[in-house]
């Protein structure tokens, strides 16, 4: 961060490769929108190098760039709402290429495609009807494995307010995703 | 001796009641537990103590085990890559400093406003014309050849008073009351 605060490009591009894809995904999971989610990443990294003279660690830098993703969202959401926009809907561009999209088992064919599509697709749609809170924790720990304490930073609460989002939002997708349990 | 006899036969009998009760209690602790437990959120001793109740209790085990799989059920929603131009768009941005601040808030502030305004700046020429033209259409040396307006004397409006007659004239009953009254005046 002190490169960049010089004015480093180089540095802020060893960055940005190091932290864009967990940025942009943990922006896609929460919004729920390919675009927005991209548009949004770049914000992240725009307010980094805007505020890389003034940054003082604190925390983890992780924390600190999870916590404006965060802020980011809830910003988003909000705006959206007073819009009275539907944020959290697949666009067609997005359906139409799947390209991008990985599966860990690497070679899918047509049907797996179909079938990891579809769980995503009610995955995501289980998580889009968890409150903003829950659902930010949610993201925060079962993708990136992020601490109840980091997660409460990042959150702005304690960590038994954390604890019990968590034991909210696992409880609401107990009940949600109770088909893909058998 | 006799009282001893009736609290142990009373112990005997609400054994497994009093028993029960703190199986149950025990396990609703657990339960409440088992969201930190499945995060690796807990003290070890605490951590402990719910993997020794894990191994006994079936029905807290099951309970864990429907939490295992919501998290493993939300390991399919799918992930995304950046796009390989991410790092060069974002210099772009940074770059270009002119397009961010207070001047693209202002307009994203008005962007809603901006096809009613047009409506109505429309709609506002629109009535301002159409008045305008109107004034100018209805002056009386607009047009040059202005018809003259009919005069009328006091003889032709006692003419057209006899519009309410019976038989006014000019019409076929009228002709033939004055055939009538031509033979009568002048019988053959």
């Amino acid at each position: 961060m002190a490169r960049i605060a010089k004015g480093d490009d180089e540095a802020f591009e060893i960055l940005v490769n190091r932290h864009q894809t967990s940025v942009l995904n943990l922006i896609y999971r929460f919004i729920g929108d390919r675009t927005q989610a991209k548009d949004l990443a770049q914000e992240v990294f725009l307010r980094i190098w805007q505020s890389a003279k003034g940054y003082e660690p604190k925390a983890k830098f992780t924390t600190w760039i999870y916590r404006i993703a965060t802020n980011l969202c809830l910003n988003e959401l909000k705006s959206a709402r007073h819009r009275r926009w539907v944020p959290f809907q697949r666009s067609d561009k997005e359906s139409e290429n799947p390209v991008e999209e990985t599966f860990s088992d690497g070679s899918p064919t047509a049907e797996d495609l179909l079938l990891a599509r579809e769980r995503s697709r009610q995955v995501s749609d289980a998580l889009k009807n968890l409150p903003t809170n829950q659902r930010m924790a949610l993201i925060l720990k079962r993708y990136d494995d992020l601490s109840y304490e980091e997660i409460a930073q990042i959150l702005g609460c304690s960590v038994p307010a954390v604890e019990s989002l968590l034991v909210r939002a696992k409880r609401t997708l107990q009940e949600k995703l109770k088909s893909f349990q058998k | 001796m006799t009282a001893g006899f009736r609290v142990c036969s009373c112990l005997m009998y609400y054994r497994p009641i009093i028993f029960g009760m703190r199986h149950t209690m025990k396990c609703h602790h657990i339960q409440r537990k088992l969201s930190a437990y499945q995060d690796k959120e807990l003290k070890p001793r605490e951590h402990e103590e719910v993997s020794r109740h894990l191994l006994n209790c079936h029905s807290c085990r099951e309970q864990y085990e429907k939490l295992e799989r919501v998290w493993q059920t939300l390991g399919g929603i799918q992930e995304i890559r950046p796009d390989p131009w991410f790092y060069r768009q974002l210099v772009r941005k940074i770059k270009e400093p002119r397009e961010r601040g207070l001047l693209p808030t202002i307009e994203r502030f008005f962007q809603p406003l901006r096809t009613p305004a047009i409506a109505s700046f429309l709609l506002a020429i629109g009535i301002l014309s159409g008045t305008y033209l109107g004034n100018i259409l209805v002056r009386r040396d607009f047009f040059p050849f202005q018809p003259t307006q009919p005069t009328y004397s006091q003889e032709d409006l006692f003419d057209s008073l006899k519009a309410f007659d019976p038989a006014p004239p000019g019409t076929l009953a009228h002709g033939y009351l004055r055939i009538m009254n031509y033979e009568e005046r002048e019988p053959r």
